[in-house]
């Protein structure tokens, strides 16, 4: 068996809205659109994952939130109906997936064997929560890729930033490990808003976009300067300053996905691609790609 | 007199899920002692604030008649389903929501096929409401209302309750100090997480036993700010809310430690 790699990681944010200004099939709302900027950025690193051709997508979800441990989605076959608690006007979605149960296995395997606690979710009736969902049909509406579901711990909160960010790294570590092991070609998936200060009211349409703009100008400032330093590749710096961005924009990279993806990457000091950024109830998003696989490609032939 | 009782109903599924565990079979007993106190009462309305529903936009309000189905803890899944068969007083619930603007506060109806009901809601059912199959009211534990706001809220409860001419029991779904264990524990040996929880969780006990209701205020915000504790023990805003800012004393029928967190099935008198 050969070795497994990361081909790419995303950040890719999980606001149910945007499922809902899709109108797939699957979701009971039907909407006259809106949040045209964040979907046609999925559209893009659709077209991207595409052509990376994956065996698997792994996402970690702040909206499975564990006390104990890390958990994995651990049935083969999950179904059911979504129902998001905080916006069920706008998403109520009948998903079905397949886990690479083998994989999620290895993962949980090895978090232990480094220190974590980690657990699979056996139970073949659990309703898989509306990140996870919404994050994998923005990116992959066919639903033809197996995928591995993580849960956020709730560390970072729990006991503080630093710790809770700390296992994170590990799992990542843990998690690229497991992915080599089993010989996956893998495509990482970070669920996490930028800045996630929000409107506390609904427009009476959800999707008049006339009143969609950043929640505040502070927020927003973080947000360019944080995509910036990941557009030039300035990964160690963006990791400096982390735990101020998400203290002062209140940001939901605190939850560990963006930790762990990059921590899998092995936080590579590459430039990351906007496929573009917009605001949701007022917090800020960003589809961001970091590609390993063609920047594999493009160092050989710079070494040839 | 329209708020007839007042229940604090700890939110956690283990007593439903694991009985034959010491600890949480005796909260399981305390549940079904708390149950036939309240069927001596008599409402025709159970009122639920669960800090595990949780909200930011709005507060919302279950008003879809029936629901029912199955529902999957996200942490404690391999303990079995949480099954669910309820029957909600809708016309008490836009009645709340009609009158939330009176407090400031914007309400919403959620009335969707699939809703997650959480599992304190639940649980509480299932404990206090099986046998009588009451109807519900059942709110959401808004994430940036402070206690001051949920003891409007509980207020709000009771004013419409007297304008609707309902006898409502209030129940207040949660938890007390909620440092929970972070790794797995043998749960014959369930404890306090920390001698300070179970301190501070005796503290407000005994507030309540004593019917001091500014104590209890006071008490709240202070052990929030030094410990770990279940959304700023808003539930009990909720009901002291309900009792229009008063207790008359309260009946401990249980308090024990679930996976470090404190617990406690408590009937408060008004």
């Amino acid at each position: 068996m050969a070795q497994g790699e990361i081909l790419a990681g995303y950040l890719a944010p999980h606001p149910p809205h945007l499922v809902y200004a899709e109108n797939p099939p699957q979701n009971e709302p039907k909407s006259e659109g809106g949040w045209e900027q964040l979907r046609w950025a999925y559209e893009r690193a659709r077209k991207t994952l595409d052509d990376l051709k994956p065996d698997v997508l792994l996402v970690h979800s702040p909206h499975w939130t564990t006390h104990v441990g890390h958990h994995f989605l651990g049935v083969k076959q999950l179904s059911g109906k979504s129902v998001d608690p905080i916006f069920p006007n706008l998403f109520r979605y009948d998903f079905q997936l397949e886990v690479d149960v083998e994989l999620a296995e290895a993962c949980c395997d090895t978090a232990a064997s480094m220190g974590l606690v980690t657990k699979m979710m056996r139970n073949p009736n659990f309703r898989v929560d509306y990140g996870t969902i919404t994050t994998l049909h923005m990116i992959r509406p066919q639903w033809d890729i197996p995928i591995v579901g993580i849960s956020a711990n709730n560390s970072p909160y729990y006991l503080n930033t630093k710790e809770g960010l700390g296992e994170m790294d590990i799992l990542g570590k843990a998690t690229r490990k497991a992915i080599e092991a089993t010989g996956r070609r893998a495509v990482l998936l970070a669920s996490n808003t930028l800045c996630h200060y929000h409107f506390h009211t609904e427009p009476e349409i959800p999707e008049d976009m006339s009143r969609e703009h950043p929640q505040n100008y502070p927020g927003y400032k973080w947000d360019m300067r944080i995509i910036e330093m990941l557009r030039r590749g300035e990964t160690r710096k963006v990791f400096d300053i982390l735990p101020q961005f998400i203290e002062e924009a209140f940001a939901e990279v605190k939850s560990g996905a963006f930790t762990w993806m990059f921590a899998a990457m092995g936080y590579p000091e590459i430039p990351g691609e906007l496929h573009g950024y917009g605001t949701v109830i007022g917090t800020g998003n960003a589809v961001m790609e970091w590609n390993l696989a063609r920047q594999a490609v493009h160092a050989a032939a710079v070494n040839a | 007199m329209t708020i007839v009782a007042a229940f604090l109903f700890p939110g956690l599924p283990h007593p439903m899920l694991k009985p034959e565990i010491a600890p949480w079979g005796r909260l399981a007993g305390a549940a079904r002692s708390a149950a036939a106190s309240l069927d001596a009462y008599a409402p025709d309305t159970l009122v639920m604030y669960s800090t595990q529903w949780i909200a930011v936009l709005d507060q919302l309000w279950q008003t879809r008649p029936h629901v029912s189905g199955v529902h999957i803890d996200e942490n404690w899944y391999e303990w079995g389903d949480l099954p669910f068969d309820i029957r909600i007083d809708s016309g008490l619930a836009k009645a709340c929501i009609a009158g939330s603007e009176t407090i400031g506060v914007r309400s919403r109806p959620v009335d969707y096929d699939g809703f997650p009901i959480d599992t304190g809601t639940i649980v509480a059912q299932h404990f206090l409401n099986q046998t009588q199959g009451r109807p519900l009211v059942v709110t959401s534990n808004n994430l940036y209302h402070d206690w001051a706001l949920t003891e409007q809220l509980g207020g709000l409860v009771r004013d419409v309750a007297l304008k609707e001419n309902k006898k409502v029991a209030v129940v207040g779904v949660g938890g007390l100090s909620a440092r929970m264990f972070r790794a797995p524990i043998d749960p014959a040996e369930d404890r306090f997480a920390d001698p300070a929880d179970d301190e501070a969780n005796r503290t407000i006990l005994d507030l309540l036993v004593e019917g001091d209701a500014e104590g209890l205020r006071a008490a709240a915000g202070r052990i929030g700010a030094a410990l770990p504790v279940d959304s700023g023990l808003k539930h009990l805003a909720f009901i002291t809310g309900a009792l229009g800012g008063h207790i008359g004393g309260a009946h401990i029928h249980g308090y024990e430690p679930v996976y470090g967190t404190g617990a406690a099935v408590v009937e408060i008198r008004g």
